[in-house]
């Protein structure tokens, strides 16, 4: 459930996670003609985007035919993407066509606009597009992201990890290749940075003046397939003291000592816990609390680093103890060769949280400003920051033991406070 | 019930007067243990009748280099009483407010006085920051220092940093101990302190980034003498790297036992500092050693810590005592302000035990000329004002001024020349 007025830019997922082993086993060899097509495209964009710009600074809107070339361009882009990172299966069409792709982006007509958004619309978008290239590989527009499109460059590629998206695709492409079928979570967690994308562009493309909606609860957003061992608690009403936001990084510094120390007591325990567990078939009660509590505590504390929380956090990672906090179910029996496998499962959604961290790391670097400059958090910032956590949470708690279930990759709908609610999204977020 | 009410008060008021005579006696046992420890840490070498003659800064130095050196040094000691004040002023402010962002914190006790800690200490960083940075302004204009501003923030940021972690412990252990013992936290939180100064102490050389060991062999084998002569055992002497944050001379001695360090800036062993002088130097810091003075510094820490903590354990009372977060602000006020007016009692301490080892160096070297010549280079290097105004002097001061110990090496000669 979003937090604000739906934005005009919606994405919208028709796509029943069914794939063709054929077509996945060769999708980057397949999409080569698009590859050229976008590259193609993308520079004619470059040069409408610059004449929209000029008329919608004269004429405070952007005409229609400059308005659908342009519209045409971020759909054909999302459905291109859609399809290098397998959250679509058909091949998709050269013309951005409305409704022709599962994964497909509402846009509405043109609209007035403030001219002063306008002219200053490529560094009011800059954050956007830095988001945008952690979600979605690309800074937004023509951007030639694709897959491992930016790979000559070390430099961009590094720093973004070739995109969210990109990243989950890699590991959907084996998945996909043995089953047939997308994982629900992969494919939602994919919409989401496509939807961010698709409203980056628009953004910077000037076909709406809505900033981009970093929030994953908001559509198309859907509840889990099944309820998952590890779920965050939002509580947090998005007031932020200017103060501790002004020393955040050195006041984490107690809780980073205290981090190390009990991390190297959790490793000790974890260990214990996995003979344990591979010779009981489940984790024994005081290593599950234990280990749990070392979760919730580093979930606790990486909320306050990264200001999806306000208060200081406690030393003991007690349940309930903290605006945002983890709820881990409680220990139950466990498949003994997913235990004695573990370390090697958890490969892959180390890499996803990793990539997800990119992006709570820009939520703390984002927050950080303005929090300092309006004493308060934008909520789509904010539960972007927690879905990391979750993720983050369910990674560490799979990793750790105290589940055998995988993480849910997709964001869901969760229910906001009512502060956050009544809450308004930053616009310069 | 055969009770009588003024049998009971006057019982009451037997036991209250008992109970205060108690605590008096107790009291005055504990300051007489404290001047006694005081008298025998106080001992010197330096003999007591030493007659030190008058110096006159001008029939020393030239008249542009004493200009210089009371030019720089009053911009100094006035940027340093202006953040004295400052600072007191911003923790009194802090004391009476600070305890409103308990509601900042949902991390229990000690970690809300953990934060209040830090964030006193954050807000004592953004209210001293201007005086500091007119401070390096100041030594950049006068060639002490070349550290560019940014550098200098960025550096003082991440010192902030690491006192962010200190006072957090600090508050772990006294927060930890007020809980069960209350008011009788400051018995056990002495000791403790007392033990992790002596840690500190013990550990230090360690933290001392760019050493280097000393390449100058024949001062490395005069160090070696003079360990000799000392029986102080094997103290290695250490170059350290100051970079562009200085072009001040300085030198400490550092360490205890198997971790003692003569440390030189790399300031002293370059011109204008002559060979001679170095010797002065390594000396002076080796008497340091050999009289046991960073022993005698924390036995002087002890003394002051015990009777401090005490009174912040008084004052704190008000405000539900150390073991609530909300006394926190207060006792960081409590605890710059009794820092402050200790100030002119621990220079007199220290002024004391780096007068002792100039001593130890001059009966070491028997070389006053270039012990005068090292303290002149105070002077033009440091821009030591050679003799400061009384209050700088009380406030300030930590070692004998420039004059005192020149005067120290002129009252020298003559007693070794009478002794042979």
């Amino acid at each position: 459930m979003s937090s604000m007025e739906p934005h005009p830019i919606q994405v919208v997922v028709e796509d029943d996670l069914e794939r063709s082993r054929l077509t996945v086993f060769f999708r980057l060899l397949l999409a080569i003609p698009h590859f050229v097509w976008y590259f193609l495209w993308s520079i004619g964009t470059f040069f409408a985007a610059i004449a929209a710009w000029v008329v919608a600074l004269i004429t405070g809107r952007v005409s229609g035919g400059l308005h659908s070339f342009l519209s045409a361009y971020v759909r054909y882009t999302t459905h291109l993407f859609a399809y290098l990172c397998l959250a679509a299966n058909p091949y998709p069409g050269f013309t951005g066509q409305p409704g022709s792709y599962p994964i497909d982006v509402n846009i509405p007509p043109p609209e007035r606009q403030n001219r002063w958004k306008v002219g200053f619309r490529i560094f009011l978008a800059l954050p956007a597009l830095l988001l945008a290239a952690v979600l979605a590989g690309t800074p937004g527009f023509g951007g030639g992201g694709g897959a491992g499109g930016r790979g000559d460059e070390p430099g961009w590629t590094g720093w973004t990890g070739g995109g969210l998206i990109f990243i989950v695709a890699f590991f959907a492409w084996f998945v996909c290749l043995v089953r047939g079928r997308m994982p629900n979570g992969f494919r939602d967690l994919q919409a989401y940075a496509l939807r961010y994308n698709a409203q980056a562009q628009g953004y910077v493309l000037l076909l709406t003046e809505r900033y981009p909606n970093s929030d994953p609860s908001a559509p198309p957003a859907a509840l889990p397939p099944e309820r998952p061992a590890v779920q965050i608690q939002v509580n947090d009403d998005l007031r932020r003291s200017r103060i501790t936001v002004f020393f955040r990084i050195l006041l984490f510094l107690p809780h980073l000592v205290w981090l190390v120390l009990w991390t190297i007591a959790a490793f000790v325990a974890v260990i214990v816990g996995w003979f344990a567990a591979l010779a009981t078939g489940r984790l024994p009660d005081a290593l599950h609390r234990f280990i749990a509590a070392y979760v919730r505590y580093s979930t606790h504390i990486f909320a306050y680093l990264f200001l999806t929380a306000n208060p200081f956090p406690g030393f003991t990672g007690a349940a309930g103890s903290y605006p945002i906090d983890l709820e881990i179910d409680p220990p139950g029996p466990q498949n003994r060769w997913k235990t004695l496998l573990r370390v090697f499962l958890a490969i892959p959604a180390f890499f996803v949280s990793g990539a997800l961290n990119s992006a709570l790391f820009l939520v703390g670097l984002f927050g950080w400003f303005v929090s300092l400059a309006t004493g308060s958090m934008p909520a789509g910032l904010r539960n972007l920051g927690a879905y990391a956590q979750r993720y983050a949470g369910q990674t560490n708690a799979y990793f750790l033991l105290l589940t055998d279930r995988y993480p849910y990759g997709g964001p869901w709908e969760w229910a906001p406070t009512p502060e956050a609610e009544a809450e308004p999204e930053v616009a310069a977020a | 019930m055969g009770s009588d009410p003024r049998g009971r008060s006057r019982a009451g008021g037997r036991s209250r007067i008992a109970k205060r005579v108690a605590l008096a006696l107790l009291l005055a046992l504990l300051a007489a243990v404290w001047a006694i420890a005081a008298y025998l840490l106080w001992r010197t070498t330096v003999p007591s009748g030493l007659d030190v003659p008058a110096v006159d800064p001008k029939s020393i130095f030239s008249t542009e280099d004493l200009q210089r050196a009371i030019h720089y040094d009053r911009f100094v000691r006035w940027d340093f009483l202006a953040t004295q004040v400052v600072l007191i002023a911003g923790l009194a402010v802090y004391a009476a407010y600070g305890a409103r962002f308990v509601r900042e914190s949902a991390a229990g006790r000690i970690g809300t006085g953990m934060l209040l800690a830090m964030l006193g200490l954050g807000l004592l960083w953004v209210v001293q920051l201007p005086f500091g940075l007119a401070e390096l302004w100041w030594q950049r204009r006068y060639d002490v220092s070349h550290t560019p501003y940014g550098e200098w923030v960025i550096d003082n940021w991440l010192a902030l940093g690491s006192e962010f972690l200190f006072i957090s412990f600090a508050i772990l252990i006294v927060m930890g101990l007020a809980g069960p013992l209350r008011d009788w936290w400051w018995i056990p939180g002495g000791f403790v302190f007392v033990g992790l100064a002596l840690l500190l102490t013990f550990l230090f050389p360690y933290l001392l980034p760019g050493q280097r060991p000393l390449r100058d062999q024949a001062l490395v084998a005069q160090a070696k003498a003079y360990e000799r002569q000392l029986g102080v055992g094997d103290i290695p002497v250490r170059v350290q790297d100051v970079g562009t944050e200085t072009t001040m001379p300085n030198a400490e001695a550092v360490g205890l036992g198997p971790t003692r360090r003569v440390i030189l800036w790399e300031t002293i062993v370059r011109p204008p500092f002559t060979f001679d002088e170095q010797r002065v130097v390594v000396a002076h810091e080796l008497g340091h050693h050999a009289r046991k003075h960073l022993w005698k510094g924390i036995a002087w820490y002890a003394l002051f810590a015990f009777p401090g903590a005490f009174i912040i354990a008084r004052v704190t009372r008000r405000r539900g005592g150390m073991r609530e977060p909300e006394a926190v602000p207060l006792s960081l006020l409590v605890l710059t302000v009794l820092s402050f007016l200790s100030l002119p009692v621990e220079n007199v301490i220290t002024r004391h035990i780096e007068s002792e080892a100039d001593w130890v160096a001059l009966e070491l070297t028997k070389d006053p000329a270039s012990a005068e010549g090292a303290f002149k280079n105070f002077t033009v290097s440091a821009l030591a004002d050679p003799d400061p105004p009384l209050w700088d002097y009380v406030l300030i001061e930590n070692h004998p001024t420039v004059v005192q110990r020149i005067g120290m090496a002129e009252a020298w000669r003559p007693r070794h020349n009478a002794g042979g």
